[in-house]
């Protein structure tokens, strides 16, 4: 059954892949990257949860009780900082591509600057 | 762009969500949260302003300049808590082995450094989207 | 007191450097660029220093926040790790000294203080790649870095390069995602993120879970070789670096490229033992790949007509020759790749440098158009010659010690093959820059050129690349015998290949 998230997560991130590779939009590409990311985040809450665990915030009331391993949280904070501030960068650029070109299709992209030259 | 529903609906909520971010920045230590998400919570309010009320706004660009130099006042605020460790002796970022007083569990003042540095992540995270969303709403003003 | 602290402190200056220049530079460009060169120039003796620590008194380490490892997060200063400091920090300076002088004509003078920023945020996150000895941090500082170079790409604002950053960007991401997944992988079979632990703790977990492993290696190293344009994920390299500006394109090609090489360096002799991975196709898909970069990065090289093209096609070639070095797995080939990652960062930068000089001045991108220049701009075409040479392998260059060292590894690895394809890729070098050089100097030009004052610090950071290039090929000992021990000590600690 825990290995179900696994496989899960793999799913998802090969289809996040398979987006980023495939598609010739660029939005659909940021898509497919934030589809990525977020399979490796599933995959590592997979790994830090325990069964039953409870958040692991010490407070003098604590008992000892199974918490989840707090770690892999915090790694995942940071991985989603670190992708929204890539998502960010990116939709900065498509924007400015797109007032160049009219279009956020790189195929279409890569025509119009081959007729031009 | 000006919907009454919508300005005066933004202004009914524009203060619970700037408490609610400002209790998540506070209480990262001790309750899930900390400074990215309360952070991300405050700047969403001003945005939401910026939205409800106008992009074309003045105070769009004021928010803009005055939130480059926040961000770089968190970031720097960060590094000198960091560096404070050291001052005192111990290792970069230490906390309670470099003498800041843990006090009590479960209280907003405990954990040492760890509210001074989750309130610098929080002006950080705040106001870096603010100047994402400037920086690509000016874009747009730009092309047009 | 900075004796004690000086890891956190060589990453931390970079970055402080940038907020500064954030908070003060929009208005006072001067102090920006004053600033800049300040720090990456303070940074640069700090890095020296560490060197020198590590020479005195063998590897040492930090603990951030008193935290010792597994919980605390670990940086950690070898020979190896001392010696692509100073090659990232030195080279990061001298490029900003050129900068300083040449970016004004060429962006956008709205945009210089971001530049200064950027610049060194990236040197902060390039030095933070290189120190670290956790994954996860590793993969943080990794992530700042492919930011930064694709602004740098973008900084601009021209839509050829804002493609180039997206397609850059996009690639990247691809990759860092990958080496994210492989990271937690890691994480799961061993259940430690420092990169000490996880090596005491893989044997125990591969006999647990060998598909894991394998496929956590997998990875790790096809993340790392997309971001380090190992041929055939080289794709988005040439445009990026094509069309980014002269600075922009030498730190890229010089210094980001190779960060993630060292990422695979600790990867490959920290993390997994010699003998595991011996034992699996890895080593000959590595020579495999980095045999056809190569040759079609020189062969696709002599096709193109834009000189800046065909110096990133010569980055993709040049890439192959250190993943060889690492993949022949013997102790030469190793010394050969670690100087070639040093050499290499001198020679590109002093042939994008030179390049982007020459473009300036004469206005034209094409290889025909250089013709002649040499006459009307010496210094910047005895650059380009100098570099020219160096990449061919000519004797008493730089460029000849590590591929002489990587020869040496060929044979020692009983690989004669790989002597061959050394022999032919220089030729193939030599078709492509020497023809540059000849034309520069003896043919007449096409375009008449006026003759302009090349700025000072030009001047003095092309004659330092210059002066380092020679140095460094006469005087090979100097880094041979600072990274040779460590390297004979990995490959005895796992009884050697």
């Amino acid at each position: 059954m825990d290995n179900l998230f696994y496989a899960m997560a793999f799913v998802i991130f090969l289809t996040g892949f398979w987006i980023m590779l495939s598609h010739a939009n660029l939005i659909k590409k940021i898509i497919g990257m934030n589809i990525m990311e977020s399979a490796v985040f599933l995959f590592l809450v997979a790994i830090g949860y325990v069964r039953d665990g409870s958040a692991p915030i010490v407070t003098e009331a604590s008992s000892a009780i199974t918490y989840v391993n707090p770690l892999p949280s915090a790694l995942i904070l940071t991985g989603i900082v670190v992708s929204v501030s890539v998502t960010a960068f990116a939709l900065g650029l498509i924007v400015r591509l797109y007032q160049h070109y009219g279009t956020v299709d790189v195929d279409e992209i890569t025509r119009m600057r081959s007729e031009e030259q | 762009m000006s919907d009454i529903i919508v300005q005066v609906v933004t202004r009914m909520m524009i203060p619970y969500l700037q408490l609610y971010g400002l209790y998540i920045i506070l209480f990262g230590h001790n309750s899930p949260g900390g400074g990215f998400a309360g952070g991300t919570v405050i700047a969403s309010s001003l945005i939401l302003y910026v939205l409800a009320f106008g992009i074309d706004n003045e105070e769009l660009r004021l928010s803009g300049s005055v939130a480059r130099i926040v961000e770089s006042c968190g970031a720097l605020a960060y590094v000198g808590i960091g560096l404070a460790g050291i001052l005192l002796g111990a290792n970069f970022l230490s906390n309670h082995s470099a003498g800041f007083p843990l006090g009590i569990p479960g209280r907003v003042f405990s954990g040492g450094t760890i509210v001074l540095l989750t309130v610098s992540i929080g002006l950080k995270v705040a106001s870096t989207m603010i100047t994402l969303f400037t920086n690509v709403a000016e874009k747009e003003g730009e092309g047009e | 007191m900075i004796t004690a602290h000086i890891m956190p402190l060589t990453i931390l200056l970079p970055l402080v450097g940038a907020y500064i220049i954030l908070l003060f530079g929009s208005r006072h460009k001067i102090l920006a660029r004053n600033v800049a060169l300040a720090t990456a120039g303070v940074t640069f003796a700090m890095v020296c220093f560490i060197t020198y620590l590590v020479s005195a008194h063998g590897t040492f380490v930090y603990h951030l926040g008193g935290w010792a490892p597994p919980l605390g997060i670990e940086l950690m200063a070898d020979n190896i790790t001392a010696f692509l400091l100073v090659t990232f920090a030195s080279v990061a300076f001298i490029v900003l000294l050129f900068a300083s002088d040449v970016l004004p004509g060429e962006i956008n003078p709205k945009v210089i203080t971001r530049y200064y920023a950027l610049y060194l945020v990236l040197l902060g996150s390039l030095l933070g790649i290189v120190l670290s000895n956790d994954f996860f941090n590793i993969y943080v500082f990794l992530e700042i870095s492919s930011i930064a170079a694709a602004a740098l790409v973008a900084v601009n604002g021209d839509k050829l390069a804002m493609e180039a950053s997206v397609k850059y960007l996009i690639m990247s991401t691809l990759g860092s995602g990958t080496v994210l997944m492989g990271i937690a992988g890691l994480y799961m079979v061993t259940g430690y993120l420092n990169l000490d632990f996880i090596a005491s703790n893989l044997s125990a977990a591969y006999a647990g879970y060998p598909l894991t492993v394998l496929m956590t290696l997998a990875m790790l190293v096809v993340g790392i070789a997309v971001k380090a344009a190992l041929f055939p994920l080289h794709v988005w390299l040439p445009d990026a670096h094509g069309a980014a500006p002269t600075s922009s394109s030498a730190i890229l090609s010089g210094l980001v490229v190779k960060v993630y090489i060292a990422v695979l360096l600790k990867l490959l002799y920290r993390v997994f033992p010699l003998d595991f991975i011996a034992a699996l196709p890895l080593q000959a898909s590595l020579l495999v790949m980095a045999t056809l970069g190569i040759f079609v990065g020189s062969i696709l090289a002599i096709r193109q007509k834009d000189i800046k093209k065909m110096l990133a096609y010569s980055t993709v070639a040049q890439i192959g020759y250190v993943f060889l070095g690492i993949g022949l797995f013997s102790e030469k080939a190793m010394i050969g790749a670690v100087l070639h990652v040093f050499n290499h960062a001198v020679m590109k930068s002093m042939l994008f440098l030179s390049a982007g000089l020459l473009i300036k001045y004469s206005g034209r991108r094409e290889i025909a158009d250089l013709a002649g220049l040499g006459r009307t701009y010496p210094l910047p075409m005895i650059a380009f010659s100098v570099g020219a040479l160096s990449m061919v392998g000519i004797p008493s260059f730089s460029g000849f010690i590590s591929k002489w060292y990587l020869g040496l590894g060929a044979l020692e690895a009983n690989q004669l093959l790989f002597l061959v394809v050394l022999l032919v890729s220089s030729l193939l070098n030599a078709f492509y820059y020497l023809p540059i050089v000849i034309a520069g100097f003896f043919k007449k030009g096409t375009v008449e050129v006026e003759k302009q004052v090349i700025p000072v610090g030009a001047q003095i950071s092309l004659i330092f690349l210059i002066a380092a290039t020679f140095f460094f090929g006469l005087f090979s000992n100097i880094p041979v015998s600072y990274i040779a021990p460590t390297i004979q000590g990995l490959f005895g600690m796992f009884g050697g290949v």
